[in-house]
């Protein structure tokens, strides 16, 4: 066991970062030792870093060569929000001081070279070459794994500045590409690209306040103010979109977000507005604005063209609108999987003919999948076909007789049989609910157990009892084939 | 009023109390067309009950062809709500069957709800939405939440939006509700088919009128049939045969361009 992270009293008792544990003790035999929780400190460090989009909207956390991750920020074209650079390294590492963290900030045109001014204790803005910056660095600096780092300093290589001129191809060989890609990314020769935690946004309003809030009503009457302003925004680029997130940042450095999706593009105030609203009722409890929110950004992504339309002349107001609008809010109350349009498959087998599908992410239809409107389907369709225990008059017949949920049926009238089979042509997708068709998918190449008549074929036949109720039940199998066939209900009809 | 006839001054008067009541106005003396065939009033809350869960797809049909006649094209969609622990014990209307009912499943929308809360905040704002024809929520049990003021909300609600809410509902227990009618389905025993006297035919019900009094008649039972128009009394000395009409227009005529050809 070896230290990861140390307090300023144990730094100042001599105790140094990767130290084993049992030396630790020995130096100071009064050493309060915690061991580390990764998933925890990992996601405490996410929550940290997301609050730091109120400086940037590129923020990501590396992982690779750290105990529990460093805190990248793209400032690119932000700084002068700040007054500067100084200034904004001033702003942002001074709020987290005056939190109580202690902080180490560098800014400079490479992630490599932030990184390695900032573990070698050296806080400061890079303007002029990185080469010369770092020059004087140590190379464990680069983000080298440590046995590179040890072979380096065995030969001799203790600064980074002493690698610029070796020869490339003895680096290579000795201490493996990875160095090379290490040094050219710190000297920006290679590209680095960090991977944002927020999605990324170009089209936001954000509203900053004096004084914290916490109310949720309050939120949400500024998030329609901020989504009026977001319209006004889209508007003019003639744009809409379809997912809109809001982020809601609290003075101790937290962020809640709040995303609500629209089955269609738009930009409409108080559409958005309402659609806030209605998530917010649901989340009432998970709610906590903590010490108060200090700002909210209303961000849009999903981003389309949205042509302006003309109300009024000519237009057939069919409530097709309303209807959308309706069930975006349903969707955003409920989840999107609650809201649900049947669409129809192309095949015969009746559990796969009909998929449900969430109201806000429609596909278009199929064609060919529509239904024969002379079929004989049944208005309700149990989850799962369920067996039951019938009796027929002749082995082939329709059925007299049946026990379903244990109550028994004496039925009237009766049609069929409905011979629905495998469909040999779509290769493995075989009703599920068919033994024998399993153990036939899972014999490689066993196609003759598609055209297996005892096995893969269900009749169906609708039946009347002696109430007027009416049920579609089919017999998996054939009798003379099989030694006693199964009977199941699939359906109830009107 | 004074130039008017009695029935003229009665019906002024009716509709002025139906709007201090917030309830609609039913015609207390139907036309002959009206008792020729059978449509449940607009605009107002349902509540039908039968007796069994294993009369639910009887119940279900006869809701559904009760929304289709409302659905128009002002007014294109039918929303179905039912708790989502209920639809794994009965499944989900089955988009094919309602084709071979005649209601065009494209404007079925199915919701299924967690909890009975959010049940009747979605019927709520269904209701309010005024293109949508009719709202069915199917309850199999008896919820605490579903009590006399919810339903008088939603009473309340269906009136100002002028839409229809169909409340269905099982078992012989009768609670308190502010539906003005409420009424009672049972399955019947099918007329016979075309060709084959054992086999199933067109579907029928045994409808009741529990509570409530419309069209003012006596007798407040109907046995119904179904036909590709809808509702056909049988037995009744009015019923007479309708033509079969043209199908239902599509749902949503403005959208035809977005979507693929209608003869491939």
């Amino acid at each position: 066991m070896r230290l990861a992270a140390l307090d300023a009293a144990a730094t100042k008792g001599g105790l140094r970062l990767g130290q084993s544990l049992s030396d630790a003790r020995a130096q100071m035999p009064l050493l309060d030792s915690r061991e580390i929780d990764p998933p925890l400190l990992e996601a405490a460090f996410a929550n940290f870093a997301d609050w730091h989009s109120y400086a940037s909207p590129m923020v990501s956390v590396l992982t690779d060569a750290a105990p529990y991750g460093d805190l990248v920020l793209d400032i690119t074209g932000v700084s002068h929000l700040f007054g500067g650079e100084a200034s904004m390294l001033e702003t942002v590492t001074g709020k987290l001081r005056a939190l109580g963290f202690s902080v180490i900030g560098a800014i400079a045109s490479t992630i490599g070279a932030a990184w390695a001014l900032t573990h070698c204790n050296q806080p400061q803005i890079v303007t002029a070459s990185i080469a010369q910056a770092i020059a004087h660095l140590p190379v464990s600096a680069l983000r080298l794994e440590d046995q590179q780092a040890t072979d380096l300093i065995q030969l001799g290589l203790k600064n980074i500045g002493q690698l610029y001129d070796r020869d490339r191809k003895t680096l290579q060989a000795r201490f493996g590409e990875s160095l090379l890609i290490r040094l050219d990314q710190t000297l920006g020769f290679l590209e680095e690209r960090m991977r944002p935690r927020l999605p990324l946004v170009e089209r936001f309003a954000e509203r900053r306040f004096a004084d914290p809030i916490g109310l949720m009503d309050d939120v949400l009457m500024c998030a329609h103010d901020l989504a009026v302003s977001l319209a006004v925004q889209l508007e003019t680029e003639g744009m809409g979109a379809k997912s809109f997130h809001l982020f809601l940042y609290r003075v101790d450095h937290q962020v809640m977000t709040v995303s609500v999706n629209s089955g269609r593009a738009t930009r409409d105030a108080e559409h958005i507005g309402r659609l806030f609203a209605n998530r917010a009722e649901r989340l009432e409890g998970d709610y906590d604005a903590g010490f108060g929110i200090d700002m909210i950004r209303l961000a849009a992504s999903s981003v389309c063209e949205l042509e302006a339309t003309q109300i009024g002349a000519f237009e057939t107001d069919n409530g097709a609108q309303n209807l959308e609008r309706l069930y975006d809010r349903m969707a955003n109350r409920l989840g999107p999987l609650s809201v649900l349009r049947p669409k129809f498959v192309n095949t015969y087998i009746p559990e796969r003919a009909v998929k449900l599908e969430p109201v806000i992410a429609r596909t278009a239809d199929d064609p060919l999948a529509a239904p024969d409107p002379d079929a004989q389907r049944p208005l309700r369709l149990l989850p799962q076909p369920e067996p039951i225990v019938v009796i027929a008059q002749v082995p082939d017949g329709p059925p007299v007789r049946m026990t379903w949920r244990r109550i028994g049926y004496r039925f009237v009238k009766a049609s069929g049989p409905e011979r629905i089979a495998a469909e040999w042509w779509m290769g493995r997708q075989l009703p599920i609910l068919t033994k024998a068709a399993e153990d036939a998918a899972l014999l490689p190449g066993s196609i003759e157990a598609y055209y297996d008549e005892a096995k893969a074929l269900r009749d169906y036949y609708v039946a009347e009892d002696e109430g007027g109720r009416r049920f579609w039940l089919f017999r998996e199998g054939l009798y003379g084939l099989e030694d006693r066939p199964a009977w199941y209900l699939h359906g109830l009809f009107a | 009023m004074h130039g008017l006839s009695k029935e003229a001054k009665l019906e002024a008067l009716r509709s002025r109390i139906a709007t201090i009541e917030k309830r609609p106005l039913l015609a207390e003396t139907p036309s002959v067309a009206e008792l020729e065939t059978f449509a449940l009033p607009a605009g107002m809350l349902h509540e039908i009950f039968t007796d069994a869960h294993r009369n639910t797809a009887a119940l279900l049909g006869f809701a559904l062809g009760a929304a289709r006649g409302l659905v128009t094209p002002e007014r294109p969609a039918i929303v179905y709500l039912q708790l989502s622990a209920e639809t794994s014990e009965t499944g989900l209307p089955y988009a094919s069957g309602l084709a071979a009912f005649g209601i065009d499943p494209e404007i079925v929308i199915l919701i299924r709800a967690e909890t009975i809360i959010e049940l009747l905040w979605a019927a709520e704002e269904a209701l309010a939405c005024r293109a949508v024809a009719a709202v069915i929520a199917d309850i199999g049990t008896d919820p605490k939440a579903l009590d006399f003021t919810a339903s008088r909300r939603l009473g309340m609600r269906a009136v100002d939006a002028r839409g229809t809410f169909l409340l269905l509902r099982y078992g012989l227990g009768r609670s308190a509700t502010a539906a003005r009618l409420r009424w009672h389905i049972a399955p019947e025993i099918s007329g016979g088919a075309a060709f084959d006297p054992n086999a199933p035919g067109e579907t029928r019900w045994r409808l009741k009128l529990e509570k409530g009094s419309w069209r003012g008649r006596p007798n407040k039972e109907w046995l119904l049939g179904w036909t590709k128009n809808g509702f056909d009394i049988l037995g009744s000395p009015h019923a007479r045969r309708l033509p079969v009409p043209a199908p239902l227009p599509r749902a949503f005529p403005a959208a035809l361009g977005d979507r693929l050809s209608q003869t491939a």
